[in-house]
Parts: structure tokens; sequence; C-alpha cells
């Protein structure tokens, strides 16, 4: 090996969206939490640095460097030590393939002057869009939609949409449709319904608002990756019991309503149990979780009291701009040709989800190489085909990811087993993970290398501690903390625990790790090859069908709208690239006078606030975004006090208007 | 529940001077058991101690990965309080309240409390103040 020539490939996993970093560096390589205590210069050769945050991992924690020709990790020192192939060492040769474990990351090694790279993927990530017509994913949809540049005239937005402010008077001169309003928000799901029933609760009429989405039921988007991520009405999600986007004040919870119908069922086991559940868990009891089915009953419920259908607009937003009154024009497409028309409002809020499904990059390549929808899924994907098949005629599935989505579908592959046993599982995890993340003197919970958690964040993340912590913290600082509380964790539900158990005692279940070479088709299936450790040579792990469990994604840059906001208004992001908002939610960049923008939703991952995507995460930003609206005394809000927040229940719990 | 060590205090001088309060008064006025300022003298001490022990809770809460404190906990700890307030008043006694304080309607009288408390908690906090619950327990 020539030294100066050495290079090795680092991967990883981001711990807060689950990406995967994979730089090829040259050694020596510095690791460390702060990039400017690593050393530049090592014995007069160039560092290449690594920042890892978490605070587990010390200052300058590691070095890697060629020794007799050999690599080699060296401890600088570091308070929590490294742990190579799950054993703690504090130098030692790594072979290609070896596993280094620093604070909370599993970084695998790959000598990258030996093995040959393949020459398609792609680095980096890539995505599965939704179709904004059918809002469907869509993976023929390679690329987001180029955001409109600069518009010519007959072209839509219009010309003026180049300008950083647009006059209202240039609006209403296209002869295009322009409606003034108070409140807006843009998407018109759950993250849009939670606001709107802020809105509505705290004084504003269903008249004053207008929300901008594709479809008029708040949750389609969210029930259908429900539904093609194998999650059925009757199944429960991954949400606590009085997280209710129905009802925000959380009370009475989803236990408590399926207590009381137990009750009145005739049920009373049941209904101790629900009891016994929320107050035991998550420490003595399962944590509860409701059915999908209630909870979109629910919303159903409240989206007629609170009169959604006269807010809901069916609109595809192009663009938002500043106008030089003070307001926002949004610019949009209504249904059929060229059917355009403004909005003009005061308020503005955006939450338009996640934009995309993350897809792994082999896959990715795999799919465009041979045009092959069928044997190589995405979860959130409709892919009830691959259980048919299984059904009818067995055969092997590979499971890529290990969040809550896979274990749903470990557990949808052991329903489709009990129908036909000639079904067995692969299920590829990228390490193993010999121990949990540690926080402060906490440590989560890991077993058969699933890492548990209840939620997708420690409950603290919510309402409590943590929320507090993370709030005060600096940009640099909540890089780390997300990085130690996140991750990818699942449920510890009992079910899914026996049946991984026996899954694996009875041979039809197997976790391999490794590092994904390419994936290609075979007359038998789809082959994904393997490095194995220490030139060994490849594995070849042959399925049937592969199934990726591995996340959703929501870059601004996803997003043609937010791509176009953040690009006009020269918007910052932040180290995830989301948005940036202020502790109350306002994009605070696009102030315009009395004119206020606020956000919510996956888009704002990385900021002050951790679970942004769960029901109750939309309420707590809705509540503040609200709050402060009420504060600055927007038109007909009025900040919940605790008279007006009981007359209110009394109006939800009686089904009454507002 | 997740609270933060503002929030338990918080909560807690709150709900014991309300509630705490009218579930003592029978107790108090002699309509259940034998009456006297007594009842409210250990509530007051329940309260004062708790606070105390709040700041214990709050480090035991650290260890926990989600850093909550499920009803569970707030049941020994709730124990917990009463054997300690028990014990001082039978070892050492206390200010307004004599050693021989009657354990029956002491325990009854403190169950009663703590089960007001809990369910006061879990309901009319949630609905009279909605931000009570994104705010680790403070109401203020």
């Amino acid at each position: 090996m020539n030294s100066s020539s050495m290079q090795i490939r680092l991967t990883w996993e981001d711990l807060t969206t689950g990406e995967s970093r994979e730089p090829t560096l040259n050694v020596p390589v510095g690791l460390g939490r702060e990039f400017s205590q690593i050393p530049t210069e090592v014995n007069g050769r160039r560092v290449s640095r690594i920042a890892l945050n978490s605070v587990e991992v010390s200052r300058f924690h590691a070095l890697i460097d060629l020794e007799q020709n050999q690599v080699v990790v060296i401890d600088q020192n570091s308070s929590n030590g490294i742990f190579i192939n799950g054993q703690r060492q504090t130098r030692s040769a790594i072979a290609n393939g070896d596993t280094l474990q620093i604070g909370p990351y599993q970084i695998t090694v790959t000598y990258a002057a030996i093995t040959q790279q393949p020459p398609s993927p792609p680095s980096g990530n890539s995505q599965i869009l939704f179709n904004p017509d059918t809002n469907l994913p869509d993976p023929r949809l390679n690329q987001p939609a180029p955001a409109p540049v600069i518009p010519t005239s007959g072209s839509f937005p219009p010309p003026s949409f180049a300008d950083v402010q647009v006059e209202v008077q240039d609006l209403y001169a296209t002869g295009l449709p322009v409606d003034e309003i108070d409140y807006a928000t843009i998407g018109a799901g759950l993250g849009s319904f939670v606001w709107v029933d802020f809105l509505r609760i705290f004084g504003v009429k269903a008249e004053k608002i207008a929300a901008l989405g594709i479809e008029e039921q708040p949750y389609a988007r969210y029930k259908r990756l429900c539904l093609n991520s194998q999650i059925p009405l009757h199944e429960r999600l991954r949400s606590n019991s009085d997280s209710c986007p129905d009802n925000i004040w959380g009370w009475p919870s989803y236990a408590l309503r399926e207590a009381w119908h137990d009750f009145f069922g005739g049920r009373l086991g049941e209904m101790l149990r629900k009891l016994w559940q929320v107050f035991a868990e998550p420490t003595f009891a399962e944590t509860y979780t409701p059915r999908a089915g209630n909870v979109f009953n629910s919303i159903d419920r409240e989206a007629a009291r609170i009169g959604w259908n006269q807010i809901f607009r069916y609109a595809r937003v192009r663009a938002i701009r500043k106008t030089t009154d003070g307001r926002y024009a949004i610019a949009y497409s209504r249904m059929g040709a060229r059917n355009y028309a403004f909005i003009v409002a005061r308020y503005v809020h955006l939450a338009i989800g996640y934009p995309a499904i993350q897809f792994l990059p082999d896959l990715q390549a795999y799919r465009e190489k041979t045009d092959d929808f069928k044997s190589v899924v995405n979860a959130y994907e409709d892919h009830n085909h691959v259980y048919q098949h299984l059904e009818s005629n067995g055969g092997t599935v590979l499971i890529r990811g290990r969040g809550i989505v896979a274990s749903r579908i470990v557990q949808r592959i052991y329903e489709a087993r009990q129908r036909n046993q000639n079904i067995t599982l692969l299920h590829l995890m990228r390490s193993a993970k010999p121990q949990g993340n540690k926080y402060g003197s906490a440590q989560r919970r890991v077993e058969n290398h699933y890492e548990f958690q209840p939620f997708n964040w420690p409950k603290a993340a919510w309402g409590g501690e943590l929320r507090a912590i993370l709030e005060k913290a600096d940009p640099q600082q909540r890089q780390s903390l997300l990085a130690d509380w996140g991750g990818t964790t699942t449920a510890d539900r009992s079910d899914w625990r026996r049946i991984v158990a026996e899954g694996i005692r009875q041979g039809w279940y197997k976790i391999e790790f490794g590092e994904v070479e390419r994936v290609e088709r075979d007359p038998d299936g789809v082959v994904t090859y393997i490095k194995e450790k220490g030139f060994k040579g490849e594995m070849r792990l042959l399925a049937n069908f592969i199934i990726d469990a591995t996340g959703l994604d929501a870059k601004a840059k996803c997003s043609p709208l937010l791509d176009d906001l953040v690009s006009h208004y020269n918007l910052p992001l932040n180290h995830l690239g989301r948005m940036v908002v202020a502790n109350n939610f306002e994009l605070v960049e696009m102030r315009n006078r009395s004119g206020r923008m606020y956000a919510a939703g996956a888009s704002l991952l990385g900021g002050p606030y951790a679970p942004v995507d769960s029901f109750l995460g939309l309420q707590y930003a809705a509540l503040r975004s609200v709050d402060s609206l009420a504060v600055d005394r927007s038109p007909a809000t009025h900040r919940l006090n605790p008279i007006s927040s009981f007359s209110q229940w009394l109006k939800w719990a009686l089904n009454h208007s507002p | 529940m997740t609270p933060t060590l503002l929030g338990r205090w918080q909560t807690r001088i709150l709900l014991f001077s309300t509630v705490g309060v009218l579930i003592t008064l029978p107790f108090g006025m002699g309509i259940i058991g034998p009456g006297g300022a007594v009842f409210f003298w250990v509530l007051l001490y329940l309260a004062l101690f708790g606070l105390g022990w709040d700041i214990f809770y709050q480090y035991l809460q650290k260890l926990r990965w989600d850093s909550d404190w499920p009803g569970v906990l707030q049941l020994l700890a709730g124990i917990w309080e009463a054997v300690f307030v028990a014990l001082l008043v039978k070892i050492f006694g206390l200010p307004g309240v004599p050693q021989d304080l009657s354990l029956e309607w002491f325990l009854l009288n403190y169950s009663f409390v703590w089960l007001g408390v809990y369910v006061a908690s879990q309901t009319i906090m949630r609905i009279l103040f909605p931000r009570w619950r994104f705010r680790g327990g403070q109401w203020l």
C-alpha cells in the first residue's frame, strides 16, 4: 500500500434523518466532535477531518492512520472510547469492512483504493416524489419539477413574481381570480388542519381561513402511506394516547375513548387493560397506541365541527411572494388546464409535509437499469402485489432498514407465513447494533439489533425537559442533541419481539449485516451483493423481492415550492437542509410589516423542536404560532385563558361549532 | 407525564392548594372522621416535603431514557411521601400534628387527596391550561 494514495471510505447513517453519509477520504483521518480541535496535520501529512456531532464523542476522538502499511485506529484519549466490531480498543488495526463505534455512530470502514467503486450508484440519496396531480408516490418522477424561473408574459406565475415584492393591483391586472383573506395555510394536510383547528378555537371564523391543497381529507396522504406501509385501519399507529389531532387539549385521550367504548360494550377486561397501559407505560406496561381508523374518524368529526369543507380549497400552490402592502400573494392552479388564481393573505402557514420518500441509491440504480418496479419496492409505495405473490407462491423477501416500518413489514410477512410457510425473510442492516444510544446517564434498550423507544423521539422531547433543553440550545448544540436522541428505533411491542425471536429460532428470519455493493437482476430473482469483511469476497443475497423501509425525506430542495421560496428570498437552511424557524415557528426572514409567515411539520427538522412531524408536535407548533398571532392582535384571535379554554372544550365535547 | 422541576412544583402547589384543600375540608370539619385542623397541617407538610422530593424525582427521571414519569411512579412516589410524613409524625411529631395522629384517618384522607390530585392533573389541568402539557407541568 502506498501511503500517499491510500484512501478509505467511511459510511454511517445520519442519526437525525437516517440518510447515508459516505465520504471517501485520504488517510490520515481525524474524527471528533469539534472540527477545530482535530489537528490539520499529523507527521507532516494533511489530515482529513470529520466532525461527528454528539456529546458522547470527544472533541478529538480518534485518528485513523497507516502504520507499517496497515490501517489502524488510535483512540485520542477519548472519554467514551472506540469499539471495533463491538470490542473496546485503544489502538487497533482495522480490516476492510470493520465497524467502528464512536459514541452513537456506527461507522463502516472500506478500503477505497482497493475495492472497485461500483460504476453507477450514485452518491448521496435518491428519492421518490409525490405526484402533484394524484398525491401518490410516483417512482417515475425522478427529479422535482424545476421551480418557476423568470416568468414571461402569459406564463404563470406572472412576470411580477420575479420581483421581491409584488403589487396586489398587478395580480388583478392579470384578469385571473384574486381572493383576499386573513389566514391561508398551504398543504391542507394534517399540519394545516391542526393549525386551522387552533385558529377556529381561538376565535377566527371559517370564512377568514383558506387551506390550500389537493385532497380534502386532511389525513388523505397520511392514511395512504399507512396503508401502503401495511398499517390497515384496525392496526395501531406509533402515536401517544393523548396526541389527538382532533382535540387540542388531548383529553379525553384515545385510550380513554376506547376504554369508554369497551365499558359500554361490556368488555371490562379490555377496558382495565387500556387504563393500566396508560397508567404504567412504558416501564410496566406496553405503550398504548391508537388504532389508525379511530384517529381518522375523530379527525372527520372535528373537520365537520370547524367547517373544514368551507375552508379547504383545491389548489396546487406554485409560488408565494411578499406583497408591497405587507401581505403575501399565493399563486396557484386549480382543477383543469390553465386554470390559475391568486390568494392574498396576511398570515400564511406552510405545512406541506414530506415532499418525497427516501429511496436507497443502489435500489434506485437497479430500477433505472432494469425498469423493474415490481421486485424492488419502497415500503411507502403500494406494494400489495408482494404479499399476494408470497401468499400464493412463497419466496424470499429482503428488507432494508430497521425502523418502525421495517417492524410492521416483518409482522406482515409473519401474517403471510400463516398462509404459506414457504416464505423466508432476510433483513439487511448496515451494521450491528450492540448497544443503544446514550444521553446523560440514560441509555436506550437494544434487542436483536433493534433499538427500542415508544415513539420516534424520547418522550420528554414533546413537552418535557428535553423540549426545553433543545429550545435553549444553539444550532451547533442542537445538532449534537438530535444525534444523541435520534437514530432509527422501533416500538417495544411484545408481538413484534416474539415474531423476531421466533423467526430467528425457526430459521425463516435472518439478520445480515453489510454494505451493499450493487443490486442485480437474476433469473431467480434479485441479487444483492454485499462486501464481506477483510476481502473474503462478496456475499450474494438472493431474494424475490426487496423492500426499502428506510424512510421519508423532507429537504427543502425536494419541494419545488419551498425551493423557490428559499432561493427567491435567500432563506437560511439548517444543517439538515430544512427551513429555519424561530421558537414560535415563524419564518422570520419572511416577515412583511404586519404580515407573518409560519411553518410546521417535517420541513423543520433540526430546529428548536424535535418531533415536528408527529400529531402532538404539529399541535405544539400550531399552539406556539397561533399564540404569537394572538399576542400580535391579529384579526379575531383571542389567546385562550382557563375560562375560554374550558368553554371551548365544552363545545368540543358537545360537538358544537367553536 | 414528562415534568420539569418547575412544572412539578407549580402543579403540586396549585393542586394541593385547590383539590387537596377541597378534599380535606370534610375531614377537617369532622364530616368524615374525628375532624380538626390536624388534617390541614398534614396536607401542608405533604406539600412542603414534596417540593423537596420533587428535586430527587427529577434526578431519578434523568436516568430514564424517555425522561418521563408515568402514573405508576407517581403512585409509588405518593406512597413514599405518605410513609415519610407518617414516620416523622410517629417518631418526632411535627408542629400542629400530635404524635398520636390516627393513622387510619390520615391514610383515608391522603388516599383521597392523592387520587384527586392525580385525576385532576390528568383531566382538568389539560382542559384549563392547554399549554401545561407542553411546558412540563408549568401553568404560570
